[in-house]
Order: structure tokens, then C-alpha cells, then sequence
């Protein structure tokens, strides 16, 4: 007992020498600069996060840590999901039973599979905003520091965000109700309207021309390992990349503004890893050493907000998972298409869009699914991959909201967001039987029972 | 010791962050204790006080706490009614309310809650625990409780919780009569003296003017044509309805009208949407009817009327609306006149002769014999002389004074 | 920035305020993780049941009757029925039933019983005689009887697999 409490407990004795670590676990709650630093280099989990962070990095009011609330909601989803692991069968046969099994009379059941299922949801609308804050303050542009090359973390951002969408999707289909079996027909009819690879895609998603068992496993599979493991490669890269870029944007912002001199690159300790890298580190150019006053400790100013970040989180999600209860649908029935056939909301835009895009011209059709479902997607896609280096923009409007020289892009960007939310809007809440549009007031035709 | 730069958000962040720890608690707690809030546990703390009193603290120690559940593998059914409705299986509790009653023991003889479960007789939703959900009163679940309050929603006349019978018949369909599902007994009845399988296959016998009625149970009731049906859309209303008068639903059917009674047409929609596939266990029913045969007396008669003289009218189809009594052939929706005389009445009728008709029909019959019974001019020639035969029969019959009385 | 005790006020007050927020989080967290745990404890059961009915008497030969699905063997012997679990004691194997060229009587527990087969495990060779007592090999006891009845509603034979009996027992029909 007492050697245990000798390496816990700080001895006054113990020498402050450099590289020597005087503690055996580390403190949440330095006080001192150094044992803040000791918290980041001695911690396998801090040890992503910068001994030192600019001050105005962490505002709730630049980032809304919107990154980090996504990285929470993806760790509750991969904490709620392993018990659904253990509970759910990904059989043709018994999928829809477990699912009710998990809903009635599992004890929390219905709890952990609304925490994942309400996770999920907010997963998508926490990464899209995240991803619409970096456009607006021009985020994944290269500030002053050396090295930087934000342009391919906004690229990594914007391929987890399709990864996020193709993860809710695979999880729609697991319990094998209704609204499963007809979003994978629909979604995976839109992959077989690309010409001439499209039906082979198709067969390729499903493993085979129905929707069976093999596409229940293939979608099984891709939810619970491939995609999140892809996931969570992505993202400890998104991380490592933010380390390498001099954190967020904001820092170069008000690097420059503290320095207005140009200055070339320094040789600096800051941003590397125990300081054993010599030479011209990545980094950006302010430091602690020439600005303490703008930066403070990551342990306990950053871990302290992230804590409140991710329990705020969990606690969000905590409350919405009592309040709405999940759905589940009639058992998957392939010779009824439910009327209206909706897609979750978050493709709703994408499926009002593949409504109104089906051209003729002569004879010539081109399909709404093809040219709305692919074509435009993809074409959206591809012009966010490649805006950072189409944007012309000054560095000195890197980190910051609406800066002049980029009032323009600004605006079309978000008139484009408000375009997807309004076909959001008409998909969710206008749109009844036969995809026919209803205003809200108007009362949607009967749909029959059986008896 | 050097000092630690201080933060720069004291005042903000130690309330967030213990606002936000004490939110989680309390949620935390709300969800642990909306798990509990189930009715059962009240119904069973009923039940065993009931119990105490009745039967004294030994037998109480005995009722059943706890989700209980029956399942069947056979039937793929997982019922967890009995966790309410506790009493189920004890006796001296026949006249108490529900969930607390007794079910009645003559039905459970043959089918053992045990072995059978409960949803699969009684519809509903054996999964669920709560009574919205497991009465099937929720959306997304189309197999409703088929109890009194439906019976009652659709005024059957009689019984309101004959609705439970089409359960029965799902399993004892090719049963001519089920003890105890007299409803559709007498709708197998109805099937059988109507003559429905004259344009109607079931179970693989039967005419093809109709659609095939075997597995009509399984058609989805977004599939019916509601347009013309007033009140409730379902699938069951509109069979209902269409019994009592196809024509006001389907405008162009060729269906008859038999001006069933209510309870007849109730009785029918509920066999008809009783023939539907579901999974089974054989084991399950030894000694209930797997093939739907036919009495040697009835095949004796469906030979006699294809194979003697009249046959040609019961192989074309004629005999669907109209009987040819002197050649014993019997139709079983009688709409149209006795052929016998046909000779004699289209003259009457329309002032035309038999082979003029036959060639040029008017009215209804140029309907039926340019859609339904489509006929080559050389079997209209004969018809013709087939109806001739008729007529002549029918006055040798006459002269005899055995002239058989003809439906008009 | 730096603390000085003049805010030694302000001082406590965070420190209650950081406690009870780091405090409340670690709890609920905990709760939480708890409750993730509970799911797993099943409350429903897709057992079998262990009271089942195989068959009328009749259907039973003389001399032992294999069912695969209750792993038991039911042995006859005229109007006698007693039933032997197929379950290796050892570790949980389906044993396999051989039959003696020579059928021997014994008595075991006071009541005469004849001996027309013996048992041996294919998983580690358990080896046990016709009343299932363990004879060599790694299994430590002897294979278990279970109780047998004539179920009164349809007299079929009823075992109860929840239910060891003695290896006096005998169902003997009237």
C-alpha cells in the first residue's frame, strides 16, 4: 500500500528535472503549467490534444464544437451498439422478432436502441453542420503556418460524412421492417440507374437480384465492422491532421493578428510530440514562447469543455431516447410498397429530388434516378471535394466567420444548404400518398387495413 | 513552483459542466424508471391478492411474476399475453374481469395455451407487454385484436366475437363443418349451395370466370378498389359490401347479385379472408383435414351434369347463370331464364328467332358472349341445335305432364 | 488569473461546482453503462420446455427407444418403463448406446433391473453400464434418470426433464 501511495502522491523531494515524469498518474486539475503538461505527454488519450491551445480556439462561439460532439455521438453509437449486437439477429427469419424482443421485453432495450437510433440521427446533423462551420469560416484553408494542408482534412471531413450517411442507411435495414426492405430497394435501385455498372453495383450491394438474406448480412457486415472501422481510421487521421495543421483555424487567424509581421518559419517544440522532433516542425508560427498570453493549458481548459462537450451529449441524447419512442414497421413485406414510401429524412431532398428529374427529350429519356440520384449528388460531392483549392481567397480570411473576400462563395454555398433543407422540408412534411403533395392542414386519403 | 496560466472561462464552464452532469443524472434516472412503468405489475399484484383471498397465501405464493411467455416454435410465435392475463389457466376465476378471468376450458382442451399460444386464435400482438401494443391498437401492427370491440365496429349480427373464428379457419379451412365456428360453417354452406366454385376456383376446383379465391385471404387491402365503398376501407368492409351488391363496387363485375343477408355477407368475408397462408407445425393438428376432397355424391353429380346431355352448356360455361332442367342441369346462381325453353322465350322475348339471337345477341347476353363466353360460329350452330334438343325435350316432358317447373 | 485567497470564496464554490458536475457525470456514466449491462440478462425464455410428451406407451419397443430430441433413452421391459438421460455427466456429450450380445439381470437399489446395453461417449470416452453407472473414463458420476408419467389427458408418456429420480424408479402401466 504504501510504495502505491508513494507513486501516486507528488513527493516535494522529486527533483524537476526535463523528460522526468514526477508523478505516476497524471492530474486533471494541474497547478502548474508543467503539470499540464505532464496531463497531455503522460496520457494515452490526451496525448492527441496540444499542451498548449489558443484561447479564442476553444469560443462555443467560433466551432460550436461541433467536432466534437460528433466524435461523442459516434462513441455512443458504438458503446450502444454493442449490446444491440448481442441482442439483434441478422436473420431473415428473426431479425424483425429481435428487434420487437428488444423493444418489449428486454429490460432497457428500448432505451439502448433509441440512444443508438437518436445518436444516429443527430450523428448526421452534427457532421453536416460541422461541415458547413468549416465552409463558412473557411476552416480547410492554409493559414500562415508551414506545412499546413487543411485542404485534405476537409476531403477526409467530407468522406466521413458519406461514410456517417452510408452508416445510418446500413442500420436502417436491419430490422427488416418495412420502411428497411423499401429504402435498400430504392437506394440500391438508384445505384443500378448508373449505366452500364449499374445493375452489376446493385447485384454487387444486395448479393443477388432480390433483397434477401444475402444483402441483410452484406448490409450487416458493412454496419457493424467496415464502415465504423473505416470510420474510426478516418477519424483518428481527421485528428492527427488538425495536430499537424496547427489546430483550428481560428489559431492562424489570431496568430496573425497578434503578429502582423510576416515571419518565416520557426524551428518550435509546440506542436510536436515531446518535443523530440528537431528542425522546422509543421507548425504554425505563433507559439506559446512568443504569445503565453494567448494560449492556455489543454489540461484542464480543453479537457474540461471537450467533458462538457461530450457529456452535454449524452445527455441530449439520454432525454430525446426517453421522449421519442423508435419505430418499427409492419414486418418487410415484398409484394406491398407502403404508400407514402418515405426515406429517412436525411435522403428525403435526395428522393424529392429523383421525383422531378426525369427529363425527356424526343424520345430520349434520361432517368430522374440517374440524373437526381447520381448526377447531381455526385456532382454536389465533387465540388466540395475540390473547393479548397477553387477558393481564391485570401489567407487572411482563414478562421474566420464571413470575412469580405468571401461573401460571395458564403452565400452560395448556404443558398445551396438551403436549397437541400427546403426539399428536406417538402419531403418530410408535404409530401402524403402517391408522393402527392400535401399542405400540412390537409388530411392524407385513409389508408386501408385488413380488417 | 511556477503558477498555471489560469482559464479563461472560470465563471462559465464550472456550471455548464455541473448543470450538464446533473441533466444526465436526472435522465438517467427517467429512463430507468419509465422501464418500470409496465401495467402487468399491477395486474399480477392484483391477481395474487385475488388469489389470497379465494384460495388462501399458499396458492398466491404460486401466481406468476414477471414477463411470462408462450412460445411456439411451430408457429413463430412468441406470445407474452398470460404476463396480464394471468388467470388464463386457473380455475374460479371464470366470472372475474379481465385480464383476471378464466379462459373458458372447452377450446383450450384441443388447443393447450402451452402448445398453441394465444395470438395465433386470437390475433393481436403477442410480443408486446402493454395493452395498446399487444391489443394491436397501435399503428404499424396489422393483425388487430379479434375480440369483441372489432365485432362490435363492424355490428356483426349475432355474436361480436365470431371475428376470431376466421382465425380458426386458417388451420381447419378444409374442414366442411369446425365445432364451435358456426359462422363459418354456415358460410362453408353458403359456398357450397350457391355454387360459388362455378366461376371461382378454391382450393384448385372450381370455374375461371372469378378470380381464384384459395389464397385471397393474402391479398393486401391496399389492393382493393375503394372508390365506391362508404365507411370503414377495409378489406373486410369492402367484402362485406361486395357480397351485398358487387355491382355498387365493381361496376362492370359480372358477379351476381344473391341479395345475401347481413349475416351472410359478414359470414362470408370472414371465410374468405380466413383462406390465407400461414406458417404451421403439421404436428401441431393431427386429425384436422389437410386437402379440401369432395363427397362421392357431389363428384357424382358434378360427372352427371358435364357428362350427360346437358354437358355442353356446364363445359362452355352457360350453365353459371342459367339451369337447362330437362337435362337435370342445376345452375347455381339461377340469374338467367331455364334454357330449357329458351326456343320459345327469346321469341318471346325479343321477337327474334334462337338462331338470329345466338348470332346477333342484344342486351346482356351480347355483353356475356363477347367477353366471358366467347363462342366460334360453329359452336353458336351448336348451341342452337343443343337448344333446340332442349326445347324438344321439354315438350315430350309437357305431353307427358311431367314438364319440370322452370326459374324465369 | 492566478489564485490568490482573497477568491477563496468564489474558490470553494467552483470546486463544489467542478465536483458535482465531474461527480454526476461519473455516475451517471456509470448507471448507464449498468443498464447496457442489464439488457443482456435474458427475462424471456426460448427454451424448450422440460415437461414434454413423447408418444403413447405402444410406441415404445422392448428394450430402449433413442430420442434424439430429449437426448434420452426410454427402456421397456413389458408393461415397465424407466428413462436414462444421454447427457455425459462429464462434459455435456450425447453418449451412444451399444447393445449386449448377452442381456443381464441385476439388482440395483432393491429392484431387479435387466441389463441390455451399455453406453460410451465419443467426445473423451466415457464409458457407463446399462443402469448408467459411470464404469471407466473421465466421467464422474452416473448418467441421470428421470421421472416418467402417463400424461392424463391423452396417455402419452410424459417426461420431466427438471425431475431426477432414483434409479428405483419404475413407471409400471396398469
Amino acid at each position: 500500500m504504501a510504495t502505491i501511495k508513494g507513486l501516486l502522491k507528488r513527493s516535494p523531494d522529486t527533483p524537476e528535472a526535463p523528460g522526468v515524469h514526477p508523478q505516476a498518474l497524471w492530474s486533471f486539475r494541474p497547478r502548474s503549467d508543467r503539470e499540464a503538461g505532464d496531463a497531455i505527454v503522460s496520457n494515452l488519450l490526451l496525448h492527441w490534444f496540444p499542451s498548449k491551445v489558443y484561447k479564442p480556439s476553444l469560443d462555443w462561439s467560433y466551432s460550436f464544437w461541433l467536432g466534437t460532439a460528433s466524435a461523442a455521438l459516434f462513441l455512443l453509437l458504438v458503446v450502444s451498439g454493442l449490446p444491440l449486437l448481442m441482442l439483434y439477429v441478422p436473420s431473415v427469419e428473426r431479425a424483425y422478432q429481435s428487434v420487437k424482443d428488444i423493444e418489449y421485453v428486454v429490460t432497457f432495450g428500448w432505451w439502448i436502441r433509441a440512444v443508438h437510433r437518436i445518436s444516429a440521427h443527430l450523428m448526421v446533423v452534427a457532421v453536416a453542420l460541422h461541415l458547413v462551420r468549416v465552409f463558412l469560416t473557411g476552416a480547410y484553408k492554409n493559414g500562415v503556418g508551414q506545412g499546413q494542408c487543411r485542404e485534405w482534412n476537409w476531403v477526409i471531413g467530407v468522406v466521413m460524412l458519406l461514410l456517417t450517411l452510408f452508416l445510418s442507411f446500413t442500420g436502417y435495414l436491419l430490422p427488416w421492417d418495412q420502411l428497411a426492405f423499401w429504402a435498400v430497394t430504392v437506394g440500391t435501385n438508384i445505384a443500378s440507374s448508373i449505366p452500364w455498372i449499374g445493375p452489376t453495383v446493385r447485384e454487387l450491394l444486395i448479393g443477388g437480384r432480390t433483397i434477401e438474406q444475402a444483402t441483410l448480412i452484406r448490409f450487416y457486415v458493412l454496419h457493424c465492422i467496415m464502415l465504423p472501422g473505416a470510420l474510426g481510421v478516418l477519424f483518428a487521421y481527421h485528428m492527427w491532421r488538425v495536430r499537424k495543421d496547427g489546430g483550428l483555424a481560428k489559431a492562424d487567424h489570431e496568430a496573425v493578428l497578434a503578429n502582423q509581421q510576416p515571419v518565416p518559419p520557426v524551428a518550435s517544440k509546440t506542436y510536436t510530440l515531446l518535443g523530440v522532433a528537431r528542425g522546422t516542425a509543421p507548425t504554425v508560427k505563433v507559439t506559446s514562447v512568443e504569445a503565453p498570453d494567448l494560449t492556455v493549458s489543454a489540461v484542464p481548459d480543453l479537457t474540461r469543455r471537450a467533458a462538457i462537450v461530450v457529456l452535454a451529449t449524452f445527455a441530449l441524447v439520454s432525454i430525446l431516447a426517453s421522449a421519442i419512442p423508435s419505430p418499427l414497421e409492419e414486418p418487410a413485406n415484398a409484394l406491398v410498397t407502403p404508400n407514402p414510401a418515405k426515406a429517412p429524412w436525411y435522403f428525403l431532398w435526395l428522393q424529392e429530388i429523383v421525383t422531378d428529374t426525369t427529363i425527356r427529350i424526343g424520345s430520349f429519356t434520361i432517368n430522374g434516378a440517374f440524373l437526381g440520384g447520381v448526377i447531381l449528388p455526385g456532382l454536389l460531392i465533387t465540388l466540395l471535394t475540390v473547393w479548397p483549392w477553387l477558393d481564391r481567397s485570401s489567407a487572411l480570411s482563414t478562421g474566420r466567420w464571413f470575412p469580405k473576400d468571401r461573401r460571395t462563395q458564403n452565400a452560395m454555398f448556404l443558398a445551396l444548404v438551403l436549397l437541400v433543407l427546403v426539399f428536406t422540408v417538402i419531403g418530410m412534411f408535404l409530401r402524403g400518398p402517391y408522393w402527392n403533395f400535401y399542405w400540412p392542414w390537409e388530411a392524407w386519403p385513409e389508408i386501408p387495413a385488413r380488417i | 513552483m511556477e503558477k498555471r496560466t489560469g482559464s479563461p472561462y472560470p465563471k462559465i464552464d464550472r456550471p455548464v459542466l455541473a448543470l450538464v452532469g446533473v441533466v444526465l443524472v436526472i435522465s438517467t434516472a427517467f429512463f430507468a424508471w419509465s422501464d418500470r412503468q409496465h401495467d402487468y405489475r399491477y395486474y399480477q399484484y392484483q391477481f395474487r391478492q385475488m388469489v389470497a383471498e379465494k384460495f388462501g397465501a399458499d396458492l398466491a405464493a404460486t401466481t406468476s411474476s414477471g414477463i411470462q411467455q408462450v412460445w411456439v416454435p411451430g408457429l413463430r410465435r412468441a406470445d407474452r399475453c398470460t404476463t396480464c392475463h394471468v388467470a388464463t389457466n386457473w380455475k374460479g376465476f371464470e366470472t372475474a374481469e379481465e385480464p383476471w378471468r378464466t379462459h373458458p376450458v372447452e377450446p383450450l382442451k384441443a388447443h393447450p395455451v402451452e402448445t398453441f399460444g394465444c395470438s395465433a386464435c386470437h390475433g393481436g400482438q403477442g410480443w408486446a407487454i402493454d395493452t395498446a401494443e399487444a391489443h394491436g391498437e397501435v399503428a404499424h401492427w396489422e393483425e388487430p385484436l379479434l375480440g369483441e370491440g372489432l365485432g362490435e365496429s363492424y355490428s356483426l349480427v349475432d355474436n361480436k366475437k365470431a371475428l376470431m373464428q376466421m382465425n380458426c379457419n386458417i388451420c381447419h379451412r378444409y374442414e366442411r363443418e369446425t365445432a364451435g365456428a358456426d359462422m363459418i360453417n354456415h358460410a362453408k354452406k353458403l359456398v357450397q349451395d350457391k355454387g360459388c366454385r362455378a366461376c371461382h376456383v378454391v382450393n384448385g376446383r372450381g370455374g375461371t370466370i372469378g378470380p381464384d379465391l384459395t389464397w385471397i385471404g393474402d391479398k393486401a387491402p391496399e389492393q382493393y378498389e375503394y372508390g365506391r365503398l362508404s365507411g370503414q376501407k377495409t378489406a373486410f368492409a369492402w367484402h362485406v359490401a361486395h357480397f351485398k351488391d358487387p355491382r355498387a363496387l365493381v361496376q362492370d363485375t359480372v358477379m351476381p347479385n344473391f341479395h345475401f343477408s347481413t349475416k351472410d355477407a359478414q359470414a362470408l368475408s370472414m371465410l374468405v379472408l380466413s383462406w390465407k397462408r400461414a406458417e404451421f407445425d403439421v404436428a401441431l393438428y393431427p386429425g384436422v383435414a389437410r386437402t379440401d376432397p369432395q363427397t362421392a355424391e357431389e363428384r357424382k353429380a358434378e360427372e352427371d351434369m358435364r357428362t350427360g346431355p346437358g354437358g355442353w352448356f356446364v363445359q362452355t360455361g352457360c350453365f353459371v347463370c342459367h339451369s337447362i332442367s330437362v337435362f337435370g342441369v342445376k345452375s347455381p346462381a339461377q340469374i338467367g331464364p331455364d334454357l330449357s325453353i329458351a326456343v320459345e322465350d327469346v321469341q318471346a322475348r325479343f321477337g327474334r328467332t334462337i338462331d338470329d339471337f345466338i348470332r346477333e345477341p342484344t342486351g346482356t347476353m351480347s355483353v356475356v358472349l363477347s367477353r366471358q363466353i366467347i363462342l366460334t360460329p360453329e359452336q353458336k350452330q351448336v348451341a342452337i341445335e343443343k337448344l333446340r334438343q332442349a326445347f324438344a325435350e321439354y315438350q315430350r316432358l309437357k305431353a307427358e305432364g311431367n314438364a319440370p317447373s322452370l326459374s324465369r | 488569473m492566478a489564485e490568490t485567497p482573497k477568491d477563496s470564496a468564489p474558490k470553494d464554490r467552483r470546486e463544489f461546482l467542478w465536483k458535482l458536475g465531474t461527480g454526476a457525470g461519473v455516475v451517471a456514466i456509470a448507471a448507464q453503462t449498468v443498464a447496457s449491462l442489464r439488457s443482456l440478462v435474458p427475462n424471456v425464455s426460448y427454451d424448450a420446455p422440460t415437461t414434454v410428451k413423447v408418444g403413447l406407451p405402444d410406441e415404445f419397443p422392448d428394450g430402449l427407444k433413442f430420442l434424439p430430441d430429449e437426448r434420452l433413452f426410454v427402456f421397456r421391459e413389458g408393461k415397465t418403463f424407466h428413462a436414462i438421460s444421454a447427457v455425459c455427466t462429464h462434459l455435456g456429450c450425447t453418449v451412444r448406446a451399444e447393445a449386449l450380445s448377452q442381456p443381464e439381470d441385476t439388482t440395483i437399489e432393491g429392484q431387479r433391473l435387466r441389463l441390455t446395453h451399455r453406453f460410451s461417449c465419443p467426445c473423451h470416452g466415457s464409458r457407463y453400464r446399462g443402469d448408467g453407472a459411470a464404469v471407466s473414463g473421465p466421467a464422474p458420476k452416473a448418467l441421470a434418470w428421470y421421472h416418467l408419467s402417463v400424461s392424463p389427458d391423452d396417455g402419452q408418456l410424459t417426461v420431466d426433464l427438471a425431475r431426477e429420480v432414483g434409479q428405483d424408479f419404475r413407471l409400471t402401466l396398469a
